[in-house]
């Protein structure tokens, strides 16, 4: 089937089986390794890209269902040279270790600043709570979001 | 010694630096194992045992290997057929077949490997494996392994490492005793006896990058990219069991905690990766992971003798460790924790005795400081309890207990950096232990404070040895190179290490580049596990860095005309005392040396420890790290819900290198081990199946669940250490359980003696306390 997309600003259009998924074709089909594979259920975030700005699970999507829609994945956000002010608050704060959720981790933030630009702590962890990190208990994450608010409510 | 003792500047050693990749991390540009692919690469997929325990009668992979896009089948056929190719293999015991030959031993066991084109195709042709199996009746805890004529994991054992030793015709695999003084005359002097109970079930360490492989076999040495946290080790492993040298590359790991810490799949991914003759990517589900790795079940009895004081004054403690099918990690795990079971106290008389057995549930792994967290968690709460019967206060009978700086461990080691209760006083001002809790509004929900202490040991050899080294080098764009084979898997290691190589040559950071983990590119390494990398390595690299500088100052010496004792290395290159304009920059002395310069470091650890009284004690772990901990929890009295509100940590450092590195992994152990404390679990039915195989039903900590954290850290320099410092990557996690359970008790007055704290267990244990009350 015809899948075409609006990918971190450009357009991709790729002939898939229904059955891919919108992990294994960002991932394999169209390359973009930055989105992260752990539990293949929908749980974990590891794979969160953004739809038309909401977050959502890759793995848990079909590519055909993001036909027509506009994507963003971590490599659209910024570059280690010139990165966006929530990666760079993620570097800053300590808001990683293995790094491995980070990309899923740092859309989020996105996601959730775009639709609330000042949440408040309960806000932050209720929103944020959907992802998993196994290395930083959070602290750093959640210090990391919070300096991105603090920066932008200047 | 390993590092040499002179003064040295620091400028990169104390400062609070994210990673140095922390930016490619954040913008997704690291690549994981399952992000490499290779030219030509097929895809592997394993066909693995319904069954805990059964005989393989056949296996037909005929229609398997006639599906289009399949290159080729590897089973017990292939491996038996192949001369070349070891049958077993395995770190402490040979116990591991490389594919199923006879029987399969756990669920998930690895029957046959299907390498195919695509993913797609491999899992297709999975299920056209025909697999016949006589199911066998199987022992799915320690204490059916144990029973009377229970059957047999192994019918054989083939101890490797010398001080294991399984009891034949059993299913232990290993069993130990450690003691000190005599017990019998510490019990007879105790005015009180106190026994108690403990366990805790299996956990998966769910590192989010699943154990991933790929193998090229061709070429005149086999090439393995993996993220297991021991490449040395298992090079060496791959050249016995293939007889052909091999090379070993990991790359970023996704976290590892343990459960990469020994291979797994990389042994019968080469298997089938001679077999089709191509290379083969393999990439288990996170339901495999599942059944590869877990953290064991652990039961202890412990016995302590007491005098009306407090003063302790024996202590037996009894553990097992459930290894599961094979003895990969567990047994030895269990055995290094005989060091550190009777924690940090000053017992003058002790015996624990150890006991690792053969299960048939998933093969077990360390996790984070495994079995020290249960053994931990066994003596703190018993303290506690021990604390309210004598009506002494519980900080007070720690006080009175713990170790200190010279006394005698159980081991017979003089401890050394024993800053014990520095750590214990940080952990109780930072969660404010004597302001008031939190009055209870309705009465459902109750509070309370718990704490912990502990001891953990690192890996340490019986003698004197050299198992880590490392190189750096001087190239010809005068920039140092520093090689070591430190797996990176999220805890900073690349960082520390260059912070502590930089000020070892007085060089910063943008004349640095850093090699890590490619057994063809650095120097031998035994493992990233046991917090030892930061020591270790660390060390190596400042030998290493040392005589580099030796080096290149001597070649300097006559370029500046100069003695090589008035030069000095920094950003600029060399130059000279009490002249700064008159140097050569590092490129120029390369050159005008006619070529790079290189020098290879060691840490030798083992042997024994000359203390202050003259006499030498022997070195049962090169460093110990101590540590408290201090919980707040809240107790929901009407659903049985705990949550942990706050936890202070702290642990003896050494030197902080990375101060905030310290405090956030303190942090991400603290906030990993409350979730095997309060929730999570590992389920069989009682035919061997795993219930809770995914995170559908595996629950893990998520911000929601965070408690507030108070990180703190005792850093007195530890002599030996490079630059003073201490490993502690593992010590946070270790704490938690003894706290909470602690915390609890406090809240509610029961005193748990297992985790996980299920809502309806914690009910049931206010309701039959009330039953008892009414």
């Amino acid at each position: 089937m015809n899948v075409n997309v609006t990918i971190n600003d450009k357009a991709e259009q790729r002939d898939v089986e229904p059955s891919v998924t919108l992990l294994e074709f960002v991932r394999d089909v169209l390359g973009l390794k930055g989105t992260k594979e752990y539990c293949h259920s929908g749980v974990c975030g590891a794979c969160t890209v953004l739809m038309d700005g909401n977050a959502i699970s890759a793995c848990s999507t079909l590519a055909v269902q993001a036909d027509g829609h506009d994507l963003l994945t971590v490599e659209g956000l910024g570059t280690p040279d010139d990165m966006h002010p929530i990666q760079q608050a993620f570097v800053d704060n300590f808001g990683l270790q293995c790094g491995y959720c980070t990309p899923g981790m740092v859309l989020l933030t996105k996601s959730l600043l775009d639709e609330n630009p000042q949440p408040t702590r309960e806000e932050i962890i209720r929103y944020m709570g959907s992802n998993i990190c196994r290395c930083t208990g959070y602290a750093g994450i959640l210090a990391s979001v919070e300096a991105v608010v603090a920066q932008r409510g200047k | 010694m390993c590092a040499a003792e002179k003064p040295r500047v620091t400028r990169l050693i104390g400062q609070s630096m994210p990673t140095l990749e922390a930016a490619d991390k954040a913008t997704g540009r690291v690549e994981y194992m399952g992000d490499l692919t290779v030219p030509n690469m097929t895809h592997a997929k394993i066909v693995r045992s319904p069954f805990a325990h059964a005989r393989i009668t056949s296996i037909d992979a005929s229609a398997a290997r006639a599906l289009p896009g399949v290159v080729c089948v590897f089973t017990r056929d292939e491996l038996l057929a192949d001369d070349d190719m070891e049958t077993l293999y395995g770190f402490v015991y040979r116990d591991v077949p490389v594919v199923a030959t006879d029987k399969v031993r756990h669920e998930g066991d690895i029957v046959a490997v299907v390498v195919a084109e695509t993913e797609n195709i491999a899992e297709e042709a999975v299920e056209l494996v025909d697999v016949d199996y006589e199911e066998l009746p199987s022992v799915m805890s320690v204490d059916a392994a144990l029973e009377d004529g229970a059957i047999h994991v192994h019918d054989d054992f083939f101890p490797i490492a010398p001080e294991l030793r399984p009891r034949a015709g059993t299913n232990i695999c290993h069993e130990a005793q450690i003691s000190k003084g005599d017990i019998v005359q510490g019990f007879a002097e105790a005015d009180f006896i106190y026994e108690d109970s403990y366990s805790a079930p299996p956990v998966q360490h769910c590192a989010l990058d699943r154990h991933a492989v790929i193998v090229d076999y061709e070429g005149d040495e086999i090439t393995v990219w993996t993220n297991c946290q021991s490449p040395f080790p298992l090079q060496r492993e791959i050249k016995r069991i293939f007889n052909k040298d091999a090379r070993v590359i990991v790359p970023y790991v996704g976290g590892g905690f343990g459960s990469k810490s020994r291979d797994r799949i990389e042994v019968v991914i080469t298997g089938a990766a001679k077999l089709a003759k191509r290379p083969v990517r393999y990439i288990m589900t996170q339901e495999e992971t599942f059944q590869t790795f877990i953290r064991p079940a652990y039961q202890s009895w412990i016995k302590t003798g007491v005098k009306k004081d407090g003063t302790i004054v024996a202590r037996h403690h009894v553990f097992t460790v459930d290894v599961g099918a094979y003895a990969i990690s567990g047994a030895r795990s269990a055995n290094n924790t005989l060091k550190v079971a009777t924690g940090p106290y000053n017992i003058p008389n002790a015996v624990v005795d150890c006991y690792a057995v053969y299960t048939n549930k998933p093969p077990s792994a360390p996790y984070r400081g495994l079995p020290t967290t249960q053994h931990t968690m066994s003596y703190e709460t018993q303290l506690d309890r021990i604390a309210k019967d004598l009506g002494i206060d519980r900080l007070e009978l720690r006080r009175m207990n713990l170790a200190r700086e010279g006394d005698i461990h159980l081991t017979g080691d003089w401890l050394r950096n024993a800053h014990t209760h520095e750590c214990l006083d940080q952990v109780t001002e930072a969660i404010g232990w004597d302001k008031p809790l939190a009055p209870s509004a309705d009465g459902k929900i109750v509070r309370g404070r718990g704490v912990a202490s502990t001891i953990k040991y690192t890996l340490t050899p019986p003698r004197e040895m050299s198992e880590n080294s490392a190189e750096v080098a001087l190239g010809e764009d005068g920039i140092f190179e520093a090689r070591f084979g430190t797996v990176n898997m999220g805890q900073g290691s690349d960082t520390t290490m260059a912070q502590i190589t930089g000020d070892a040559l007085g060089v910063g950071l943008d004349l640095l580049r850093l090699v890590h983990s490619d057994t063809g590119l650095t120097p031998v390494d035994s493992s990233t596990t046991a917090s030892r990398s930061t020591y270790h390595m660390g060390n190596a690299l400042v030998d290493a860095s040392d005589k580099l500088k030796e080096q290149i100052l001597a070649a300097a010496a006559p370029m500046l005309e100069q003695s090589a004792d008035k030069l000095t290395m920094g950003d600029e290159g060399v130059t000279v005392d009490g002249d700064p304009g008159n140097g050569l920059s590092f490129d120029e002395i390369v050159r005008r040396n006619g070529g790079p310069f290189a020098a290879m470091g060691e840490c030798v650890v083992g042997g024994t420890w000359k203390a202050p009284d003259g006499k030498e004690y022997p070195i049962a772990s090169t460093f110990w790290t101590f540590a408290s901990c201090a919980a707040e929890v809240e107790v929901d009295t009407e659903t049985g819900l705990v949550r942990l509100v706050s936890a202070a940590a702290s642990a003896t450092t050494g030197t902080a290198i990375n101060p905030h590195s310290i405090e956030t992994q303190l942090e991400g152990g603290v906030g990993q081990e409350m979730g095997p404390t309060l929730f999570e679990q590992m389920v069989w039915s009682d035919e061997g199946q795993l219930m809770n195989p995914t995170l559908m039903d595996y629950p893990l900590p998520t911000m929601q669940t965070m408690p507030h954290y108070e990180p703190r850290f005792v850093e007195h320099p530890f002599d030996g250490g490079p630059f003073g410092a201490k490993g502690m990557g593992e010590i946070g996690a270790v704490i938690v359980p003894g706290a909470v359970l602690n915390a609890v008790n406090d809240a509610t007055g029961v005193m748990f003696h297992e985790v996980p704290l299920l809502p309806y267990k914690v009910l049931e244990a206010l309701d039959s306390r009330a039953g008892s009350e009414a």
